[in-house]
């Protein structure tokens, strides 16, 4: 059976689900030897700044358990060097390329969005709004009201579709959602990295240079599944379901949860290849679910309260003896 | 010698798939050599360039781990495995240091740029605790052997000398190794239990002292003693090219986390990657401070 895998976020078309997180793809460049770029859904090269920005001091990254921290403070050359060396190449890939940007101020987000809404070859925008290892871009990503503003802000100067890529790091990642639907974003992606942190008890030192640093890999991705859960049942615009994503099981839960997408980040580090091998699966992933589409099975979870239900209510948990069969399952 | 900035190494021919264990055994103190097949690699990657290993079928732990290639194993004369030589300190090589024969690894590479062929007469390389890794097939190709890849050209040295420096004689890994290759060995340990009873870098000046160009220097340790080697470069007027061990989380340019501070020939400095700039830089490109 014949799958199609084409899908569709907001204004945003791709020919398939699987995409490259920001941050954990480099430029594409250095992966061409390893991945067939042009097979992807698209690529999200690493945040670009206005400025150059050096990035922190290292230690920049140190593994955890299933997972890993970074504080790498989005080292770039800045705009003007990313649109001269950098995005030649990525415009030639054959793939959809989303562009993914931070700013400190408001106005720095505008700037950024306006300036690139006028390169062609760009097929979407991504707004860090959620980077834990730079002061000033995070609060856009913590505060509803600041969060609509730039969506909107974005929107106002730039056709390009506007994704707006939120942390986990707040009371209510619904809220912020909500707010970047209000703004206008074609799609949220969710989750960018927890906020964390490792200790070297023996030098009474924090193992990454700047402290504090952004926790991803396996370990995260119940976090990122209940976060795309949630919000797919309180906003109507598309997600992007990030997070511990390093297999086709891993791509179908997040569908299934209720992403239209998916973007594959610290798996890359691990296993080069690891895009290559979801796309090869997935079709026969969905199939299975016999769906004949990507679409056909985003947000098709059954829970006891039905298609993307809520919480069990708390007097049925621990009562789940009952082997649980799809649409029959009840609680008791 | 290369104009800054240093030139970036995109892995474009590396292999990156699974692999088994063919051999794992100690050759010192927590010291292992592992065995695995892996012919495109084997045919490519050039000494001082490195691999990323990784443990199949396990989240924990996660990431890959950088290790220079020791040694290519020929198999009917043609490339077909790999020898790495790795120190049991963390916890993914401590279960590598479990694995036997069948287990299944992960491996990609090769990465990096690796030593520039020198062509000097006498290579002098100094390696640091578990730093000897990449020297033995270096020292190989220095003296006339050819690694997979034959069109380094470069001229022969007619001296290769190891100065090897290590905490205790108990961790000095593969001497008879270098020594059967027709390399020199000479040996500083820091509790005097064998060879010279001080830091390796204590060598190098009786060894080059006055020869200049017609020695060159490579150095992969600590970085207190890359360093310090690169002073006495410096000093004695001789090249050095220093190889780094900074912590990698993927080894191929994607993450930005093994960042080192390189000059930018212009008073400045920037954070470079060690993984696709290096991890062999011209010595005083790196600013140790």
């Amino acid at each position: 059976m014949d799958v199609d895998l084409r899908v569709q976020l907001g204004r945003l078309a791709l020919c398939n689900p699987v995409m490259v997180a920001s941050g954990t793809f480099g430029y594409a460049r250095e992966m061409a030897g390893l991945v067939d770029l042009g097979r992807l859904g698209a690529i999200v090269p690493k945040t670009i700044t206005r400025d150059p920005r050096m990035g922190n001091r290292p230690p920049r990254t140190v593994e955890t358990a299933a997972g890993m921290l970074n504080s790498i403070g989005l080292d770039n050359d800045g705009l003007e060097t990313f649109l001269q060396k950098q995005f030649p190449y990525l415009a030639g890939l054959g793939c959809a390329i989303v562009v993914s940007v931070a700013g400190r101020s408001h106005d720095d987000f505008v700037y950024l969005v306006e300036r690139l809404g006028g390169v062609p070859g760009i097929a979407a925008l991504e707004l860090n709004i959620s980077c834990p290892n730079v002061s000033g871009g995070v609060d856009f990503g913590t505060d509803p009201a600041m969060c609509e503003r730039v969506v909107r802000g974005a929107r106002g100067v730039c056709d390009l579709p506007i994704l707006a890529k939120l942390t986990p790091n707040v009371t209510s990642v619904t809220a912020i959602a909500q707010a970047a639907a209000g703004g206008g974003a074609d799609a949220v992606s969710l989750i960018n990295t927890c906020l964390g942190m490792a200790v070297d008890w023996r030098r009474r030192r924090p193992r990454l240079g700047n402290v504090l640093g952004g926790l991803s890999g396996p370990a995260i991705k119940p976090i990122a599944l209940r976060a795309v859960y949630q919000v797919a049942r309180a906003v109507d615009i598309p997600i992007i379901g990030v997070g511990g994503i390093a297999s086709v099981d891993d791509c179908m839960e997040f569908l299934v949860a209720g992403a239209s997408a998916v973007q594959v980040g610290t798996a890359n580090f691990y296993r080069p290849a690891v895009t290559m091998e979801i796309l090869d699966a997935l079709p026969g992933a969905i199939a299975e679910l016999g769906a004949s589409s990507v679409a056909g099975v985003v947000g098709t979870l059954e829970t006891a309260n039905g298609t993307g239900g809520g919480c069990p209510p708390p007097a049925a948990q621990g009562k789940m003896d009952q082997p649980i069969t799809r649409k029959s399952f009840r609680y008791t | 010698m290369s104009d800054w900035p240093t030139a970036t190494i995109y892995p474009d021919h590396a292999w990156c798939g699974p692999t088994e264990v063919v051999e794992n055994v100690a050759i010192a103190r927590d010291t292992y050599r592992v065995r695995f097949g892996c012919p495109q690699l084997a045919a490519e990657i050039l000494p001082g360039q490195f691999l990323m290993l990784r443990l199949a079928g396990t989240d924990d732990p996660l990431l890959g781990r950088p290790l220079a290639m020791y040694d290519v194993v020929l198999d009917g004369g043609r490339p077909w495995g790999v020898d790495v030589v790795y120190l049991a300190v963390g916890k993914l090589t401590r279960r590598l240091a479990a694995c036997r024969a069948g287990d299944r690894l992960e491996v990609w590479g090769p990465l990096g740029n690796g030593f520039r062929p020198t062509g000097a007469e006498h290579l002098v390389m100094i390696g640091g605790g578990i730093g000897q890794t990449p020297f033995y097939a270096l020292g190989q190709e220095a003296l006339g052997r050819s690694y997979g890849r034959t069109d380094r050209g470069g001229r022969a040295a007619r001296r290769v000398t190891l100065c090897y420096g290590a905490r205790t004689a108990a961790l000095l890994a593969g001497i008879d190794d270098f020594r059967s290759a027709g390399i020199e060995v000479q040996v500083a340990t820091d509790d005097g239990s064998a060879g010279h009873h001080g830091l390796v870098s204590d060598l190098i000046e009786p060894l080059v002292g006055g020869s200049g160009p017609a020695a060159s220097l490579v150095c992969c340790g600590p970085e207190p003693m890359l360093k310090t080697v690169s002073r006495i470069a410096q000093r004695l007027g001789v090249p050095c090219q220093v190889s780094l061990e900074t912590p990698m989380a993927c080894g191929m340019g994607i993450c930005f986390s093994c960042v080192t501070k390189v000059r930018d020939g212009r008073g400045g400095w920037d954070y470079r990657r060690t993984c696709v700039e290096g991890p062999v830089f011209d010595a005083e490109k790196i600013d140790f401070d």
